[in-house]
């Protein structure tokens, strides 16, 4: 579903050096792969470049056989609209929005109708275990529970790729480990497929694939 | 953008509630006193143009001198005309009051002749008055508007002076069709012209042409038949003449209301940028989520706008408000003397107010449109990343600041558009924002000082100041903009009043000062009461002031002529020319700064004046300064006066005492020889204290809105900490950590709020005094024809800079105690 | 519209007030100067002409009144009526200004057309003001403005116009003046004390030039002065008056009038009758007698006026009982001006008939037929 091929990104400001290069990714559909490396390794560059988010420097993105490299912000945008879902180490989650606008909000961009929106959203909250808590305020919830809502929102427009940027790096083992349930059995649910950057080795153990950044491109990890 | 995305910007605005309230008061505060002006003044002109209108009816031409009239056999002459279908004579006294305040307008007329032309006057007797009640002596008829003012009612009575004599009138009925806001009373023609002493004397004849006759041409005709000073006008230009009367002084406040909108304007874009530095992240992970560029720049303009349209609104129902209360408490000319005799009402006007409040709107949007494609410009992958601290970069643009310095110099040297001093205004706006755009570089001169920076919170401050300057610039530039208008004004002010003041002293050297009555109205002294005052106990000397009016052009604004005496120790404040009369060949006449500016006469100068029906020539002997009427004033020795127009009535007098008397005691001589309410008696620190009071109060306004200006300023200090101290929580989590206690963050912000303002206050001193200086060698000399001396008000100034360092640096800390309250724990884990 | 009928206004209080209590109205509270008072009306005081065609001005009220019948060339006939009033008001007769409003001026013209079905009129007021508006002492002189009637030592001259109507006229006297009453003393009432000085001219040869409808006619007819002046001319209870003028087609004259009461009763009547020969004969309070025939009711006023009399006339020495009727040349000869004042009269022309034969032309006017004036 993903293919990427020889993608190269130089470190910002420097044409010469190169963060990364050669990579190389066939990402299946419904197939979570986690990419693990070290500090500044450049994984969340990576989720970035796949996103349109920075520029590439050269190399080749293919989603479901479209060519994506080249394309124009506008599009790039249209695309992560209707095909992306995201969730962050740091949640992103809109302070002056309440928890179900915040999962509609994708909805919102798409210009969906905002009923239809709304009960999508608390559809999907009642998914990731806070049904009832739509209309609580994002600074009434627990750092988990906060995970879980941005989990809700990257899925509720049925996207096809999930990209996963240390999305319990904020947390405790123990909240780490239920938001990461919650994640994996969505995104399988909804058969969509996942790039989980993590440093976490428990983590990474429920991926499918394991996969590590390194500055030649990603290769396999040896089971932890 | 979808409907529902509106959601993530509109309510963003709800989140940051003070800022929001603030930027949207101060767009309103702008948007309020600049509407309310304009109400107000529309109000007082279309009540204005009632009365012009009522007073003209249907007549096509105007005959009219000054107010002293002229001799009423001209009447028999244009009513004879053969191109004259109708004519109506007029002659207006402003009728004294005893024991009242103000004057009342009075117009005598011939209720025959007024039917053609003036219909609106027509008195309608009260039953009980008799028919022939309009022509009797001794009846008046009031307009609503007088009879409410004066509380009368039909049957009751009413004290008018004349000369200075009291004489009881009835009020024998009303003016029915005068409108609500006029103030008048008609009464006969000829008994008005007995009772005032004005016997063989009109004001004015309105005049309807008759069918077929060419008003060009028939005006032609009738001008050769009109005396010196006298001229015959179309009705209109009563209004024009008016509207340009008021307009130097509406400008002005309008131009202050523009200032505070500006402010507000500027508010916006100091609590936006702020807003979007802080929304960095929000805005970064939009974008990821699919927002395109020119959806998050329309959703960020949207916030502006939706600010400035609140705003908008606010403003205009606080304007209306305004006006109304305005109106109410000091009159349409907002105690500026420009329209006596009125009580306007207010109306709505749909337009005006629809575009006061696009003028919010716009100030809403401008203010965003920086920050907007700032937003729009982010790279959305960095900022994503948690802990990415918003740093705001300003650097000083050179290029802007010479264009502004040298447009400021250029735009001061403008001579006036159109009598309004529009270059004037200009060289303020450049001198402020030269002033706002060298502040960044000014900024890190001072942080760059040697100082003493033991102590650790000036270290952190100063540092904090050094790494971002862009935020204390944010800060500075308001208070910048506020304290310049501020103490601009101060300055102007303080110099107006000085020069006032001595200009006073100058103007009265006599021990004691008789009034008939103010200025224009029915009272003065004969020959028989000049006499009987100088022969009162302990008066050595009467010297006799005469002030009567005269046009020199026709649609030209009416000069105050004074007869008096020059020499003698009597003196004038010159500025030019010389008090010696010299050999000349012609008469000696000096004339005020308004009529160098408006006649372009100087010293030496040949002045025609129309006086006794002929024009009399007389050399300009000499400039002074007049800070008493605005239009022009002319003096001219009274012997000189009183030989051409054998006029020997004075309107006032000026007494010196034998030394030793106590002008006390004079006074009350004065009080027992005529009356009570007949005279009014003065010492010249008894009218200077009155005329400061005056002057006092007609700057209400001024100070008014530069306490506005001041207020925004401060707005903007503790909107910008309070968005500053969000977005810090995570360092003062930091500094808490490291073992710092509350209050000394608190101090720290106050700090940083007291240096960014110090900035902004010095900066705003600064400039100030430029603009002081334009508007006192510019605005002020152009708009009102008066110069005067510079005076600085250090004292006041300096008072007022620390008042306002101190509230600034409160305001900061207040703000910031949001950000304080939370635990240090809290705000290290929390990325929002 | 506004304009006239404020202008109205003022004329017709003014009128009204110098007609004393011709309709039941409140009298001026005029505030006369000390010592100032009205010149008496005594008898035996001998009119001279054409001295006594000028104004009296120490007099209160006085008028010359110009009715009379035209024909244009077509031979269409139309009545005109053209009046001015002077009227003392004492006040500011102490007053040096030239707008004192001592003497007030008052023009009233009205045509009858019956092709118009009613009349067309016009005023005028002011205050004596030479040159604007004036009289002469000396001879008959008075205009206000560009109206006018002036004797010229042959013949009365005279101008008048309005928004619908112009006319100029010159009336040439054909006889000797009517001196009525006793030799120009008219008595108003059984008390003396109300009474006129009154002179008519009857038999003036008219001609000069209408302006009506557009059209410019020459005229010529025969018209009627009464140049009358008092200083107390109602008695106490007089409601109204009617009063005839009227040019016999013999070259004779009769003037009639009667004082009415409130229930419509004469309080007094009088007259003069020329006949042919030129023996005049004075008609005295019993020896002439007005009885209404016909009454018309003014569609606007709802007032109702007897626009046809009968008029007896007794006989006496040297003279025949004489009964006449008058017929009016239309019916709506009022004068309405209630959306001002709401005074209203009926002034109009009209035929004398004698046994069903027209034996001559002139004018009748009838006041006090409407409601109390609502002041």
């Amino acid at each position: 579903m993903l293919q990427v091929r020889a993608l190269r990104k130089a470190f910002h400001g420097s044409a010469g050096q190169a963060l990364f290069g050669g990579v190389e990714l066939d990402l299946a559909a419904g197939e979570c792969v986690a990419i693990v490396g070290e500090s500044g390794a450049g994984k969340s560059t990576l989720l970035n470049c796949l996103a349109g988010l920075e520029p590439v420097d050269g190399g080749s993105i293919r989603l479901a056989g479209q060519e994506l490299s080249g394309l124009d912000d506008d599009a790039w945008c249209a695309l992560r609209r209707r095909r992306y879902g995201f969730v962050f180490q740091a949640f992103h989650i809109l302070p002056h929005l309440n928890v179900a606008h915040n999962v509609a909000l994708p909805l919102w961009l798409l210009d969906a109708d905002e009923r239809a929106a709304h009960g999508a959203a608390l559809h999907m909250l009642e998914q990731v275990g806070l049904g009832g808590r739509g209309e609580a305020w994002p600074a009434q919830l627990s750092g988990g529970e906060l995970q879980r809502v941005a989990i809700a929102r990257a899925l509720v427009h049925g996207p096809a790729l999930v990209l996963a940027d240390e999305p319990t790096g904020n947390l405790d083992p123990a909240r780490a480990g239920a938001v990461l349930d919650v994640l994996l059995g969505r995104v399988r649910e909804a058969g969509a497929a996942m790039l989980l950057v993590t440093h976490s080795a428990n983590a990474a153990a429920r991926a499918d694939r394991v996969l590590r950044l390194t500055g030649d491109g990603l290769v396999a990890a040896e089971a932890p | 953008m979808g409907g529902a995305l509106r959601h993530v910007f509109i309510a963003s605005l709800r989140r940051r509630r003070l800022a929001t309230v603030l930027s949207l008061l101060a767009i309103a505060l702008g948007v309020a006193l600049g509407l309310a002006v304009q109400l107000i003044h529309n109000a007082a002109l279309a009540e204005f143009e009632r009365g012009v209108r009522i007073l003209a009816g249907e007549a096509d031409l105007q005959v009219s001198g000054a107010r002293g009239g002229f001799d009423d056999a001209l009447f028999l002459q244009l009513a004879a005309h053969p191109g004259v279908a109708e004519a109506s004579p007029v002659v207006e006294v402003h009728a004294a009051l005893p024991g009242r305040e103000g004057s009342l307008r009075v117009l005598g007329v011939d209720v025959f002749r007024l039917a053609g032309v003036q219909p609106a006057l027509l008195p309608a007797a009260d039953g009980e008055a008799g028919m022939l009640a309009a022509l009797a002596p001794g009846r008046i008829f009031l307009s609503p508007a007088a009879a409410a003012w004066l509380a009368l009612e039909a049957g009751d009575a009413l004290a008018v002076q004349s000369g200075v004599h009291e004489h009881t009138l009835t009020v024998s009925g009303s003016v029915p069709a005068a409108g609500a806001g006029q103030v008048l009373a008609v009464m006969d023609i000829a008994a008005a012209q007995q009772l005032f002493e004005r016997i063989g004397v009109l004001t004015r004849v309105d005049l309807r042409l008759a069918e077929g006759a060419s008003p060009v041409q028939l005006r032609r005709e009738l001008t050769a038949l009109l005396p010196a000073g006298v001229f015959v006008e179309v009705p209109q230009l009563a209004l024009s003449e008016a509207a340009t009367m008021s307009r130097a002084y509406r400008v002005n406040l309008s131009m202050l209301a523009l200032i505070a909108l500006l402010t507000g304007g500027f508010l916006v874009f100091s609590t936006q940028l702020l807003a979007v530095a802080r929304r960095r992240q929000e805005f970064a992970f939009l974008r990821a989520l699919g927002l395109p560029r020119g959806m998050l720049y329309r959703g960020l303009l949207l916030e502006g706008a939706v600010l400035g349209l609140a705003g908008g609104v606010l403003g205009a129902l606080l304007g209306h408000v305004l006006a109304v209360l305005a109106l109410r408490l000091v009159g349409g000319d907002l105690g500026a003397g420009y329209f006596d005799g009125m009580r306007p009402a207010l109306h709505f006007d749909a337009l005006l107010t629809l575009s006061f409040v696009a003028l919010g709107v716009g100030a809403g949007l401008a203010g965003s449109w920086l920050p907007a494609r700032s937003a729009a410009t982010l790279p959305a992958a960095r900022a994503l990343r948690a802990g990415d601290d918003a740093l705001l970069h300003m650097r000083p643009r050179w290029q802007g600041v010479v264009v502004c310095a040298l447009g400021a110099l250029l735009s001061a040297a403008l001579p006036p558009f159109a009598g309004m001093p529009l270059g004037g205004y200009l060289a303020v706006a450049c001198i402020l924002a030269t002033a706002v755009l060298l502040l960044p570089q000014a900024t890190r001169l001072v942080m760059r000082l040697p100082g003493s920076p033991r102590a650790l919170l000036w270290r952190l401050a100063r540092a904090r100041s050094h790494a971002a300057p862009g935020q204390a610039v944010v800060a500075a530039v308001g208070v910048l903009a506020s304290v310049a208008l501020a103490s601009a004004m101060a300055i102007m002010v303080s110099s107006f009043r000085t020069s006032v003041d001595d200009w006073l002293t100058r103007m009265l050297p006599a021990d004691l000062y008789v009034q008939a009555s103010p200025s224009a109205a029915s009272g003065f002294l004969d020959q028989d009461a000049l006499r009987r005052i100088a022969a009162l106990p302990g008066v050595a000397q009467v010297q006799p002031i005469r002030a009567e009016q005269v046009r020199l052009r026709s649609g030209g604004a009416p000069l105050t002529l004074l007869a008096r005496e020059v020499g003698g120790g009597w003196g004038l404040p010159l500025v030019a020319g010389s008090l010696s009369t010299g050999e000349a060949e012609l008469p000696p006449a000096w004339v005020s700064e308004a009529v160098v500016d408006v006649h372009g006469l100087a010293t030496g100068a040949l002045i025609e004046l129309p006086l006794g029906g002929q024009w009399h020539a007389f050399r300009v002997a000499g400039v002074w300064r007049d800070y008493a009427r605005q239009h022009g004033a002319v003096v001219i020795e009274l012997e000189t006066y009183r030989a051409i127009s054998g006029d020997r009535r004075a309107n006032d007098a000026a007494l010196v005492v034998h030394p030793g008397v106590d002008v006390a005691v004079v006074a009350t001589a004065l009080a027992d020889a005529f009356g009570e309410n007949m005279l009014r008696v003065a010492t010249p620190g008894e009218i200077r204290a009155l005329s400061l009071r005056i002057f006092d109060r007609s700057f209400v306004v001024t100070y008014l809105m530069e306490a506005v200006a001041v207020l925004i300023g401060l707005c903007g200090v503790a909107t910008t900490f309070a968005a500053l101290a969000t977005a810090r929580r995570r360092e003062f989590g930091m500094l808490r950590h490291l073992g710092l206690t509350r209050a000394q963050i608190g101090r720290l912000l106050a700090l940083e709020g007291a240096l960014a303002t110090a900035l902004g206050v010095a900066g705003g001193l600064l400039a100030g005094g430029a603009v002081a200086w334009v508007l006192v060698e510019v605005v002020n000399r152009q708009s009102f024809h008066w110069s005067m001396d510079i005076s600085v008000p250090f004292a006041m100034l300096a008072v007022f800079a620390a008042a306002l360092i101190v509230l600034a640096a409160l305001a900061a800390r207040i703000a910031g105690a949001q950000a304080m309250r939370q635990s240090a724990v809290q705000a290290v884990r929390e990325d929002w | 519209m506004k304009v006239g009928c404020l202008r109205m206004t003022a004329f017709w209080r003014l009128v009204l007030a110098m007609l004393g209590a011709a309709v039941p109205v409140a009298l001026p509270a005029a505030e006369p100067a000390e010592g100032a008072a009205y010149a008496p009306v005594l008898p035996g005081r001998q009119l001279v002409l054409p001295a006594d065609g000028g104004a009296h001005d120490a007099h209160r009220t006085e008028w010359w009144y110009v009715t009379g019948w035209v024909e244009d060339e077509q031979r269409r006939a139309r009545g005109f009526q053209i009046t001015f009033f002077r009227v003392r008001t004492l006040i500011g007769e102490d007053n040096p200004s030239r707008f004192a409003p001592s003497q007030l001026l008052l023009a009233h013209a009205a045509l009858a057309d019956p092709a118009h079905g009613r009349l067309r009129h016009a005023e005028r007021a002011a205050r004596a003001l030479p040159p604007l508006a004036g009289y002469a002492d000396t001879h008959t002189e008075v205009w206000i403005g560009d109206w006018s009637l002036r004797w010229d030592g042959e013949r009365y001259l005279s101008r008048a116009f309005g928004e619908d109507f112009a006319f100029e006229l010159a009336f040439r006297p054909t006889v000797a003046p009517l001196f009525n009453g006793d030799q120009g003393f008219s008595q108003k009432a059984a008390d003396p004390a109300h009474a006129s000085y009154y002179y008519s001219r009857p038999q003036l040869a008219v001609d000069g030039t209408v302006h009506v409808a557009g059209e410019e006619l020459a005229v010529s007819g025969s018209g009627w002065l009464d140049h009358e002046w008092s200083s107390a001319i109602m008695p106490p209870g007089a409601q109204g008056w009617d009063w005839l003028g009227i040019n016999l087609a013999d070259g004779g004259a009769l003037m009639a009038f009667q004082m009415r009461a409130e229930d419509g009763h004469a309080l007094w009547a009088a007259g003069t009758l020329r006949a042919s020969d030129g023996v005049q004969h004075r008609l005295g309070a019993d020896e002439v007698r007005f009885q209404p025939l016909r009454y018309w009711r003014s569609p606007r006023t709802g007032n109702r006026y007897p626009v046809a009399w009968r008029v007896e006339i007794a006989a006496a020495q040297g003279r025949a009982a004489r009964v006449v009727e008058v017929e009016p040349l239309m019916d709506d000869q009022e004068l309405d001006s209630r959306r001002s004042t709401g005074a209203v009269y009926w002034e109009g022309a009209v035929r004398l008939l004698e046994e069903g034969r027209e034996i001559g032309r002139g004018y009748l006017e009838m006041t006090g037929y409407g409601e109390r004036l609502r002041m």
